[in-house]
């Protein structure tokens, strides 16, 4: 009974800093079942972008709702970061494609140097 | 019934709608689509939260630069609907649907319980969004920020350079 009377509260009250960390908790698990259950290569660092988006999302709400610009500046990394990623890991997707004409993740562990 | 909890919910509907669409839909190609419209959408979540310079970044990195890096990689991709797209054995799937599942309930129970445990600023002076603007944001980037910026820098140079090094490898294997 208490936990349904907190979500009640939590649907009903105006949107604040649980609503915002409520989605980005989504977005991440969302993420997380992609790169779990997914085999081809390009979903899974679609994923990893979906995880990556979630956090930044939630350094955002706490930048905002502490009034502290710190959170800003670490969402400016944590992009740079994820494009760089994602150009590193398309390399090597476009790698395992000239030699097995596939993207699936189990064709990974034949990669050597 | 404020407007801004309209708004909210109806971004969130769309931010999770589409999320989940990206990772059921069999063809990548949909997949890079609807990851696209994902973005776009919380761009928009960062205008609500006032973050102006963020948002603008949102749209033009993640949903420009990054997409159109996803799209022509695989234009370059013979890609067909997948037959084995999703890994098999049922154990195992609800075992990793379950831990998500189960990450995502730990999340929200300490949201739940936290609740009250931050001092929260008030958000809604003049005061508070110059504090938070873009030129603030810039003056902070070039000051306290300044080795992590040039550092950022290198390491594009170098992921650009390694792209390019490995995806010139002739592609030799085990066998």
């Amino acid at each position: 009974m208490n936990s349904l009377n907190m979500l009640g509260d939590f649907f009903l009250s105006p949107v604040g800093i649980n609503h915002y960390l409520g989605l980005s908790a989504i977005l991440f698990c969302i993420g997380m079942v992609g790169v779990l259950r997914r085999r081809n290569v390009l979903v899974i660092l679609m994923s990893i972008e979906l995880m990556l988006n979630a956090v930044n999302l939630s350094f955002v709400t706490f930048s905002h709702f502490t009034q502290n610009i710190n959170g800003q500046i670490m969402v400016f990394f944590v992009m740079t970061i994820a494009a760089a990623e994602a150009g590193v890991g398309l390399a090597i997707a476009v790698t395992i494609f000239k030699r097995f004409k596939e993207v699936n993740i189990e064709f990974f562990e034949q990669l050597k140097g | 019934m404020d407007v801004s909890i309209l708004l909210f919910y109806g971004l969130a509907t769309i931010i999770v709608f589409f999320a989940l669409a990206v990772v059921i839909s069999d063809n990548p190609i949909y997949s890079a689509l609807y990851l696209a419209i994902t973005m776009v959408t919380l761009a928009f979540v960062y205008f609500l939260l006032k973050a102006f310079f963020i948002a603008g970044v949102q749209l033009i990195v993640y949903a420009g630069a990054v997409m159109v890096l996803f799209v022509m990689v695989m234009m370059m991709f013979d890609l067909k609907k997948e037959k084995n797209s999703f890994s098999k054995g049922k154990f195992a799937n609800f075992i990793k649907v379950g831990s998500a599942g189960w990450l995502c309930g730990l999340i929200f129970a300490s949201i739940m319980l936290s609740k009250g445990m931050l001092p929260l600023a008030n958000t809604n002076t003049p005061q508070a969004v110059a504090d938070t603007s873009t030129k603030e944001l810039a003056i902070l980037l070039y000051t306290d920020y300044i080795f992590a910026f040039e550092l950022l820098g290198l390491l594009l140079l170098l992921i650009a350079v390694g792209a390019v090094a490995v995806s010139r490898i002739k592609g030799g294997t085990h066998e």
